[in-house]
């Protein structure tokens, strides 16, 4: 496969070129910008103006306008020729001598200096070292001679510079700075004039073969090689780019930046110095002449010359893209970046990328296209309007101009294949994913997200809801159609929420909940729209749907009460109780919630919920049947908040159950409540005669009150045990048990008191161990705790001396701060501060001022 | 940024000789692109640009033509490491590198580092057909390639004709004809390999040994730059460092 890469337009006409009968053949050319100087076989030298068209089409064309000819001075038609523009000369190798013609006028101009002769090739230096402007630096190969000369050429003479030896007579050079290379007989090599220092190259039968060597840029040179290699060499000798392969005979070739074009009997061929390829192949009769001028390729046979125009860059790639040889568009892309300004390469290459993405894309080679566009930065939006229908309605996306592929859309891509739609589409989703994550979605999330929405939609994927529950710019109008079409009313009803129309939301759910509407997505769809309005701060609706919610399931509906946060809580209980009224069962969770969960401490609800209670409880021993374990469970919780709770109305309760001969239990706490701790056990131990319940309400009926209110209640129970006017006469029994067993609770002196006389010790062998122990055990506590606090004393006085001072040193000399007479024994009384005192002067002093007693609290110390 | 990687210069360069159709081509590709295909004939020369890390390594592949022999020298030319090749069914391929090959290797770098690679060892031996399946792709429907290698791959009854002492032998003649310092040159156990292109055997240890062992003048051509004082050191310490990162 090949580009187009050149175009071949003629420049010269045969006509324009000979006289009628004369048969001149094209010898040599040389190209000036617009000037064009012929040399024919006839030795006219002739002198055009070649002025490039564009035609309407976009073709390019030539104008050429014939100047001038003139006949050269000499038998031989020129070799060579080469401009110096900045002298109006041209150089002309003719007859193996250099001579120097006027630009304009092509007269000869008589040359001073050196005269040149025997010269078979010469070189320009493109890269010239002297500096000088008005001179033109050269090399030149004469015959018979093992050496070049270096020469500059000015407007008037030829000056040689330089002789520089070579191992051989070279046959072909070029030139660059200070390095020649040079085609010897039978090798190539790179000689630094300057330095002296050379370095072969590779062998080349120059006799076999017509060599080339050309400069293609700085200190960098092409070869004709053995095998018909285009070979690159560097000034150092090393070749940085991989030869291409050309036909044995090539004639000659010529670089145009990324080409190398060669030119041998029947074609030009293209090949491209990025990746070797050969990429066109022109036919080209009787060719002998092709030359790069300054960019510009001329080709020249015989009888006409041409240009060989390049085809713009941006066509070429296409022209790539179009035969779908996406890496070798890149590859040209890439490697034009160090001839296009850093912008417009930037635009370029990012569409070539985008345009590769899409070629791959549509031969579904995700993973490569995926690469081409994140590179390229394409606007997903290019790529989500392939498919139809996804974009919204409203985006303002218009695809690029001219278009980045060729597809009208997703099915013409597919040709009608589901599964390769259904490949896209995948790929979509994916890709769409990673544009919302990133920042490729930026200005246009609303078509992205929308566009999400309905693949996630139609594929009944499950990161649909996901997507509606993070932040997200899904169109509502575009998309509602959309899911309601793919009967996703929950996701819908999302949509909604996030747009703030919840009303609308609940309406769409509730119909899915009655079964108006189906989707299949979604299960438990009544338990979310009862935790909606549980966190729904707009009470309208929550009033509007509770009662539905309620009548569906009143277990669960009144979450939409009891689930609130309560931090934001906008609802008044009151009133929700109130609305509770009819149902029942709501009602008691609600209360339930208050009181046991939220813990309100308020008489109102505990009553109420206490009532509730009651009220179950007594419905529930009207109706005897199997109603076993319900009662039970109904009694436990009644009896539980009767317990914890202190803050219901105990006479109301009381009232209610005061007929009730079987909740003795519950009637029980209720006069514990009252205090009526006689009445309470009682009812315990002489109706319900019920010894654990006995104890057990003592225990709760003390638990927050300390010993001595236990030890009060113990007493009570033992009396009540121990009543003989009780029906069944004293328990004898259970007044043993709860000794033995709460010895520790009772006042042992009082319960013999009690006890009648007649019971054993062995009965109350427990009892007493205990009490006795406990009595031994008090005594002992105490004196640990006597000796123990004595000790701190002490340990006190110490400290208090050590931090008075040292010992007080007492002498006959010494007199009493109080009376000033001096100490007769050596009893004393120190002052704070440690200032002796006569006994009696202190004792004095402290009557003197009672108040000041308390205060100045003197110590008695001995000393001696 | 994939452009610049591709125009980026090369940091150093290696170069692989042998005669035509050892499988240099093959061995580069199957580096490169991980598998194993048909490869025509190499035209003059061919070259690979490898990212190894931070740097970037220039692989030559070379066209065993004699009609392209003399470029060969060209292609050496300041080339750090030059892989040998020699395909093991052949014993002229390796009479080939001592008589042809080993003269274009006076232009590489004074301190080349040398690797003889014995090729298509798929063909003698069954621990280099059967590589471990992770490591290489096995190319489906080879039929075309039961031309080449007459025999099936299974039943390797192609006579190996080169042995890895004669390679070793070689290595230890050039390092003694290029009066190669011992000291710097690594010894033979460690730049003589038996690889398969077709089955990948060995060829990931070939290039990234080659690698490591080149690691030292690659940060010396880079430091060379900025200071040769502290490329002495760096070279030193590298050296150090070495066997660390081949155990
Ligand atoms: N069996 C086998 N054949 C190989 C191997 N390497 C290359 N070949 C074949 O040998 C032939 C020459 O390979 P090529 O890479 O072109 O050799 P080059 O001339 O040295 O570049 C091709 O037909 C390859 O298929 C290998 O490791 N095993
Ligand atoms: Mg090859």
């Amino acid at each position: 496969m090949s580009v187009k890469a050149f175009e071949l337009v003629p420049a010269v006409e045969w006509e324009q070129l000979t006289a009628e009968k004369a048969r001149a053949a094209v010898e040599c050319i040389e190209c000036c910008g617009e000037h064009l100087y012929v040399c024919t076989s006839d030795c006219v030298l002739h002198h055009f103006l070649l002025e490039a068209r564009t035609t309407a089409k976009g073709r390019h064309t030539y104008r050429t306008q014939k100047l001038l000819q003139k006949v050269l001075n000499s038998k031989k038609p020129a070799a060579e020729l080469k401009a110096a523009s900045a002298l109006d000369r041209l150089v002309v190798l003719c007859d193996a001598a250099i001579s120097l013609v006027d630009m304009l006028t092509l007269e000869a101009v008589p040359s001073g200096g050196a005269k040149l002769r025997g010269v078979t090739a010469f070189s320009v230096n493109e890269n010239p070292v002297t500096g000088d402007a008005f001179c033109v630096e050269m090399a030149v190969v004469s015959a018979r001679r093992r050496a070049v000369h270096i020469c500059t050429v000015h407007e008037d003479r030829v000056q040689v510079l330089k002789e520089v030896v070579t191992p051989e007579q070279p046959c072909a050079l070029a030139m660059d700075g200070y390095f020649l290379c040079l085609a010897l007989p039978m090798q190539y090599m790179i000689l630094n004039y300057s330095t002296g220092v050379s370095q072969d190259l590779f062998p080349y039968n120059s006799q076999e073969r017509k060599p080339i060597v050309k400069r293609i840029g700085r200190e960098e040179f092409l070869l004709a090689a053995p095998g018909g290699l285009g070979m690159f060499a560097n000034a150092e000798g090393i070749s940085q780019r991989a030869p291409v392969s050309w036909s044995e005979g090539v004639l000659a070739a010529a670089v145009c930046f990324p080409y190398v074009v060669a030119l041998d009997e029947g074609f030009v061929t293209v090949h491209s110095m990025l990746d070797q390829q050969l990429k066109q192949t022109l036919s080209f009769r009787e060719g002998h002449v092709l030359q790069d001028f300054e960019g510009k390729v001329l080709l020249a046979s015989t009888k006409a010359v041409f240009v060989l125009v390049p085809l713009p860059l941006e066509t070429q790639i296409q022209d790539l893209l179009a035969s779908r040889r996406v890496e070798e568009a890149l590859v040209l892309t890439e490697g034009a970046q160090r001839n296009i300004p850093k912008d417009k390469f930037q635009m370029l290459h990012k569409r070539i990328l985008q345009q590769a993405g899409f070629i791959q894309f549509g031969q579904l080679q995700f993973s490569e296209a995926k690469e081409h566009f994140r590179r390229g930065q394409l606007d997903v939006r290019e790529l989500i309007s392939l498919y139809p229908l996804l974009l919204p309605a409203s985006s303002s996306f218009t695809r690029c101009q001219p278009p980045l592929h060729e597809f009208a859309d997703l099915s013409q891509l597919a040709q009608g294949d589901p599964e390769k739609v259904e490949r896209c589409k995948h790929f979509l989703i994916g890709y769409l994913r990673e544009a919302r994550a990133g920042e490729a979605a930026n200005g246009f999330r609303e078509d992205v997200d929308t566009a999400l929405l309905k693949l996630y939609a139609e594929a009944g994927h499950d990161s649909l809801l996901d997507l509606l529950a993070s932040e997200n710019a899904c169109l509502l109008a575009d998309s509602a159609p959309w899911l309601e079409k793919h009967h996703r009313y929950f996701a819908l009803g999302i949509l909604y929420h996030y747009n703030g129309q919840d009303a609308v939301a609940l309406q769409l759910w509730v119909r899915v909940v009655n079964g108006d509407l189906c989707d299949p997505t979604c299960t438990n769809l009544f338990q979310y729209i009862v935790d909606f309005l549980s966190r729904c701060p707009n009470l309208d609706l929550v009033w509007k749907y509770a009662d539905w919610a309620l009548q569906k399931d009143q277990k669960i509906g009144v979450q939409i009460f009891t689930k609130r946060p309560i931090s934001k809580e906008l609802l008044n209980a009151d009133d929700v109780i109130t609305y509770l009224q009819k149902h029942h069962r709501a009602l008691l969770l609600y209360l339930e919630h208050l009181v046991l969960e939220r813990k309100v401490q308020r008489e109102k609800y505990h009553t109420h919920l206490a009532v509730l209670y009651a009220d179950q409880v007594l419905g529930l021993l009207s109706r005897p049947a199997d109603t076993r374990e319900h009662l039970a469970s109904a009694r436990t919780k009644l009896q539980h908040l009767l317990r914890e709770s202190s803050l219901y109305r105990v006479q109301l309760l009381l009232g209610k159950l005061q007929d009730s001969e079987l909740l003795l239990v519950e009637r029980a706490i209720l006069h514990g409540k009252l205090d009526e701790h006689d009445t309470a056990l009682h009812i315990l131990v002489h109706q319900l005669r019920d010894t654990t319940a006995a104890e057990d309400y003592c225990t709760w009926a003390s638990a927050a009150r300390g010993h001595a209110h236990r030890r009060r209640l113990y007493h009570h129970l033992l009396g009540r045990y121990l009543d003989p006017d009780m029906p069944g006469g004293p328990r004898a029994v259970e007044a043993v048990d709860l000794l033995n067993r709460h010895s520790e609770v009772f006042d042992a002196v009082q319960v013999l008191k009690l006890l009648p006389e007649a019971w054993s010790l062995g009965l109350l062998h427990p009892f007493l161990c205990g009490a006795l122990r406990a009595s031994v055990h008090a005594c002992r506590t105490t004196q640990v705790a006597l000796g123990l606090a004595r000790a701190e004393n002490l340990q006190l006085h110490r400290d208090r001396l050590k931090y008075r001072g040292g010992p007080i040193l007492m002498s006959e000399k010494k007199g009493c701060h109080l009376c000033h007479n001096t100490f007769r024994d050596p009893e004393c009384m120190c002052l704070p501060g440690g200032t002796p005192v006569h006994t009696h002067c202190a004792a004095q002093k402290l009557q003197d001022t009672p108040i000041k007693r308390r205060l100045d609290r003197t110590h008695t110390s001995n000393h001696t | 940024m994939h452009a610049q990687r591709k125009m980026r210069k090369p940091d150093i360069k290696m170069v692989i000789l042998g005669d035509m159709n050892v499988g240099k081509t093959s061995l580069l590709h199957r580096y490169t692109e991980r598998s194993f295909k048909d490869t025509l004939s190499t035209v003059g020369g061919a070259f690979f640009l490898k990212q190894w890390g931070p740097y970037n390594i220039s692989i030559w592949d070379t066209a065993g033509r004699e009609q392209f022999h003399g470029l060969g020298s060209m292609y050496c030319r300041g080339a750090a490491a030059v892989i040998l090749t020699y395909d093991v069914t052949s014993w002229q391929s390796l009479v080939q590198l001592e008589e042809r090959f080993l003269s274009l290797t006076d232009s590489a770098n004074g301190d080349c580092i040398f690797a003889i690679v014995g090729n298509k060892a798929d063909l003698t031996d069954a621990c280099a057909r059967d590589v471990a399946p992770k490591a290489v792709r096995l190319e489906e429907g080879d039929e075309s390639d039961h031309l080449e290698c007459p025999t099936p791959p299974h039943t390797p009854t192609v006579h190996k004709q080169v042995m890895r002492e004669d390679a070793l032998a070689l290595y230890n003649r050039i390092i003694h004809s290029k009066v190669l310092e011992k000291r710097t040159s690594p010894p033979a156990e460690d730049v003589c390999f038996e690889t398969s292109a077709k089955t990948g055997y060995n060829v990931d240890t070939l290039f990234e040994t080659l690698f490591e062992l080149l690691l030292p003048s690659i940060i010396c051509t880079q430091t060379q730059v900025e200071s040769p004082t502290v490329c002495l050191e760096d070279y030193e310490e590298m050296k150090k460092k070495k066997p660390v990162c081949c155990t």
